[in-house]
């Protein structure tokens, strides 16, 4: 990644530029101290001039108001604030009219902010004040004042919590006055200017240190750079949250979340213009560089072919995936599938934020909404949900799969939100989990059916949920601690992530349904000690891993290729070429995932030989002892108990009719009073229960202590015999039913 | 010697026999310390002539002494700020160089990682073929495509 500065020969501002702030892709407004406000337009690289402020503004910041809110545009977003020396700030119109002028701060003001749904704007000023104001200008409170001035103020992410500079010291303040203020110190020299991201929660300041620092909300230090050779003047976090950029006297720096920077540029004192980003793109053996503001070069590795790829404007987002590369430009979206003749359709705004990519379509995110679409370029679906605000969407909390959407709610953090691609509507309620979510993906293959997605939520642990459940709230299962990335196969559901500073991989992570134990069994977990500080899985895709070191290194990864062969031949209950993978590879965890894909496939032989071979014999008695099960019914029940599922075999039993085996099964897990409900329930084996509750309390040693158990035994005499008869009979008689079952079904074949 | 009555009262006559009242010799002296002094005023006046032409040159002289004195001042001055611009361009440079290393330290650990790749893959290659023959020699020959068939 590069970073490109044009300068641009025009009529510049006299004296030095003081403030930007843009306003779609394409437009820019400026203001200096020479009282003159200027739009520059990219696309001609025109500039106008606005407006010619009165000789005694001399302005100091200028912030545009929130464009988009709830998903809807605001008519009022066309204005902007700008505060100046003499202590007012005003609200100037697009058009360059000043709309108000209000007296703030003694002193000049120095910063000024709308917070993001543009309820509320705040101001800094060398008296040390921080004051609060509403939307049309009239003072709301005092928020803080100190002796020292405010060089800079910032918004948290849900604008309920500003940052502000206090001499050496940042100060995180809630605006509830009874919430806690954090405060500490940041810089050796004054911070000069600080800058809080909403999308991923960190903080940058910037001092007479001459350094700049990475913070997360809790003021705890992530990364510190090395010392420049003049103060850090501004720093800009990019809305996405992936990059930022610094500037001090002569120096443009751009830089990775984590600190490290891309780039480095040194123009000479003259006015900076625009940025344009360099990238590269790799897919299997595609490798793509935007080598110009519109031009790209694609490259396969495979022969060294080059091809170049030209826009009409500027690249502003691509993303390469699943053999498709999607580029929005400011004005266009290009969709290529052979490199000589792309899909071209229109954008409806120029400003793309986010590109996701699944197998069959792709997700545009921009400042007013989401779309999908399909490879040919068709609308599919635009999902919508209140108090969407598109412009912060990140691909962490937005994941795309075949057939859904999944999107963490911003205004409470433990939703997730759930959207059918197709119609765009939303997938039942966003229930909320127990804490809040950082990370979202959906897996990729499989049946819509069987769609699941991983989260992590803010304690970084990992879970796992399918998506799709019918009726009963879906069973949320921890299947990895300490996990700060992760990634699924492109392929096959298998999920890779960096648990505790391994690369892990899950070959199998759908087996926490079936067999729990059987999870630790089927990792995969690479040493660590290859990777520095702070890896971040990239993709994933075939059988390499692509990480991103903390210091910004490109790593690769391989993975084995065997679990990805076994997911197909699972998929296609190719059972006899799974078990002589297996036997080829002869890999325990490949065996653990193959008894977990063949036990949710009710595949017993299978599942009986994996189940050997890792050595869990219990499990293989109990399967055993399913296959000799009498009945359909009765084997599907004991199938659902070996996966946990006691409450679905219970009624698998009572469904089909077979009282005893519910109460039997009830019994055999200690579940007297369940059992002895149903018993009395159906009026049938009070005295089975009653029978097996006196010999369990006996071998314990203890007296019947439950009232209804002694209320029943007063009634109920326990004879062992009949009792035996009686659980014989039931046996025989299920027996029969399914012989009579299976004639019956074979008859019908017959037929 | 007789004396002159003439001369007693002060009368001379010259050589034109003119009356005249000054004596012959003194006429003469006189006449001669004008033609000195004429002669004198006009040397005067020219050396006043060389004298001004030699001050004009050396006005002209010293006013590019002035100049050629600026020029040097400001050569030196620029000769100091080029030193000063070189070093400027020399901190930039190495900044640039510093973050190119940095670059290249990524580039080494990138490269390093795909080596170990490779090493993986071929060690996974070579595991496979023997992996693949003892399957094939124990299986025998009509299962002979068997254990590479799920490869495929």
């Amino acid at each position: 990644m590069r970073l490109k500065t044009s300068l641009l020969k025009e009529p510049k501002h006299i004296l030095s530029k003081i403030c930007v702030g843009w306003t779609t892709a394409d437009e820019l407004y400026s203001c200096s101290e020479d009282h003159q406000i200027l739009k520059w337009n990219l696309l001609t690289s025109e500039t106008s001039l606005v407006v010619k402020l009165p000789e005694d503004i001399y302005p100091v910041d200028l912030h545009w108001f929130p464009k988009t809110v709830g998903g809807k545009k605001q008519t009022q977003a066309e204005i902007f604030v700008l505060t100046s020396t003499d202590g007012k700030f005003h609200l100037v119109s697009k058009m360059g009219r000043i709309e108000k002028s209000v007296e703030a701060h003694k002193g000049a003001v120095l910063a000024g902010r709308w917070n993001y749904d543009g309820t509320a704007l705040i101001t800094a000023g060398e008296d040390g004040q921080i004051k609060i104001w509403s939307k049309s200008g009239m003072l709301r409170s005092t928020l803080a004042s100190q002796g020292s001035p405010v060089y800079s103020v910032a918004w948290g992410p849900d604008s309920d919590r500003i940052l502000y500079t206090s001499g050496r010291q940042l100060v995180i303040k809630p605006l509830q006055p009874s919430a806690k203020v954090i405060q500490w110190k940041a810089h050796d020299g004054i911070v000069l200017k600080v800058d809080w991201n909403s999308v991923n929660d960190l903080i940058l300041s910037g001092g007479e240190d001459c350094k700049y620092k990475v913070w997360d909300s809790f003021g705890r230090l992530l990364y510190s750079s090395s010392s420049h050779d003049y103060p850090i003047t501004s720093l800009s976090w990019a809305p996405d949250g992936e990059v930022f950029a610094m500037g001090s006297f002569n120096t443009l720096r751009l830089c990775d979340k984590t600190g490290w920077s891309y780039a480095l540029e040194k123009p000479n004192t003259g006015s900076l213009f625009t940025l344009a980003w360099s990238q590269h793109w790799e897919w299997k053996n595609f490798v793509i560089t935007l080598t110009k503001r519109r031009t790209m070069q694609v490259r396969n590795v495979m022969n060294d072919a080059v091809d170049v790829l030209e826009f009409r404007d500027r690249v502003i987002k691509a993303s390469l995936a699943f053999g498709h590369l999607v580029v929005a430009t400011s004005l266009q979206c290009y969709v290529y599938k052979n490199w000589n003749t792309p899909l071209i359709f229109d954008l409806k705004e120029g400003t793309v934020s986010l590109i996701l990519q699944a197998e069959k379509h792709f997700l545009l995110v921009d400042g007013a909404g989401l779309y999908t679409f399909s490879y040919e370029g068709r609308l599919i679906s635009s999902p919508k949900f209140p108090g969407m605000r598109a412009d912060i969407l990140n691909s962490q909390v937005v994941s795309l799969s075949n057939d859904t959407i999944a999107i963490r709610d911003k205004s409470d953090e433990k939703v997730i939100l759930l959207f059918d691609v197709l119609t765009g509507k939303a997938l039942g309620e966003g229930k909320p989990i127990d804490s809040q979510v950082v990370e979202i993906a959906l897996d990729q293959c499989g049946p819509s059916t069987e769609r699941k997605i991983a989260l992590v939520d803010k304690n970084r642990d990992l879970y796992l949920t399918s998506v799709r459940h019918l009726g009963r709230e879906p069973k949320i299962c921890k299947i990895g601690s300490m996990v700060h990335s992760m990634a699924w196969n492109d392929a096959a559901n298998i999920l890779c992530g960096i648990q505790d500073n391994q690369l892990t991989v899950w070959y199998y992570p759908s087996a926490v349904f079936t067999d729990k134990e059987l999870l630790p069994k089927t990792l995969y977990i690479k040493d660590g000690s290859d990777f520095s500080r702070a890896p971040h899985i990239l993709n994933y895709v075939g059988t390499k891993v692509m990480l991103r070191q903390g210091d910004g290194s490109l790593v690769c990864s391989s993975v084995p290729p065997y679990p990805a062969l076994l997911h197909t031949y699972s998929t296609s209950a190719r059972w006899e070429d799974a078990l002589r993978l297996c036997r080829f590879a002869k890999d325990k965890s490949l065996w653990a995932c193959l008894a977990g894909m063949a036990v949710a496939n009710r595949e017993l032989t299978t599942a009986e030989m994996a189940y050997a071979a890792i050595g869990e014999l219990p499990r293989v008695q109990y399967i055993n002892f399913i296959k000799e099960q009498p009945s359909k019914e009765s084997s599907l029940a004991h199938m659902l108990l070996f996966s946990g599922q006691v409450q679905e075999a219970e009624t698998t039993l009572l469904q089909a009719g077979l009282i005893y085996q519910a109460i039997q099964v009830n019994i055999d897990l200690f579940n007297w009073e369940r059992a002895l409900e149903l018993a009395v329930k159906h009026k049938t084996h009070v005295d089975t229960v009653l029978a097996y509750r006196e010999k369990f309390l006996q071998k314990c040693g203890r007296k019947e202590t439950n009232k209804r158990f002694l209320q029943y035994a007063e009634g109920v005499e326990v004879d062992w015999e009949k009792i035996q008869a009686k659980i014989e009979m039931e046996l025989s008689k299920e027996r029969e039913k399914a012989a009579n079952a299976s004639v019956r079904s074979s008859v019908a074949f017959r037929r | 010697m007789a004396k002159d009555p003439l001369a007693e009262a002060g009368f001379y006559f010259d050589e034109l026999n003119k009356l005249r009242v000054l004596e012959p010799d003194v006429s003469q002296k006189t006449s001669e310390l004008k033609e000195e002094c004429k002669e004198f005023v006009d040397k005067i006046g020219q050396f006043q002539k060389i004298v001004g032409g030699l001050i004009e040159l050396v006005d002209e002289l010293a006013k590019e002494a002035e100049t050629e004195k600026m020029k040097a001042i400001g050569a030196r001055n620029l000769l100091k700020s080029v030193a000063k611009q070189r070093e400027a361009q020399q901190q930039q440079l190495q900044a640039l160089i510093a973050e190119k290393k940095m670059q290249l330290e990524r580039y080494r650990i990138e490269y390093e990682a795909l080596s170990k790749v490779e090493s993986e893959q071929n060690e996974f290659i070579d595991q496979f073929i023997l992996q693949n023959q003892s399957v094939a020699t124990t299986q025998g020959v009509q299962s002979h495509h068997a254990p590479l068939s799920f490869m495929h």
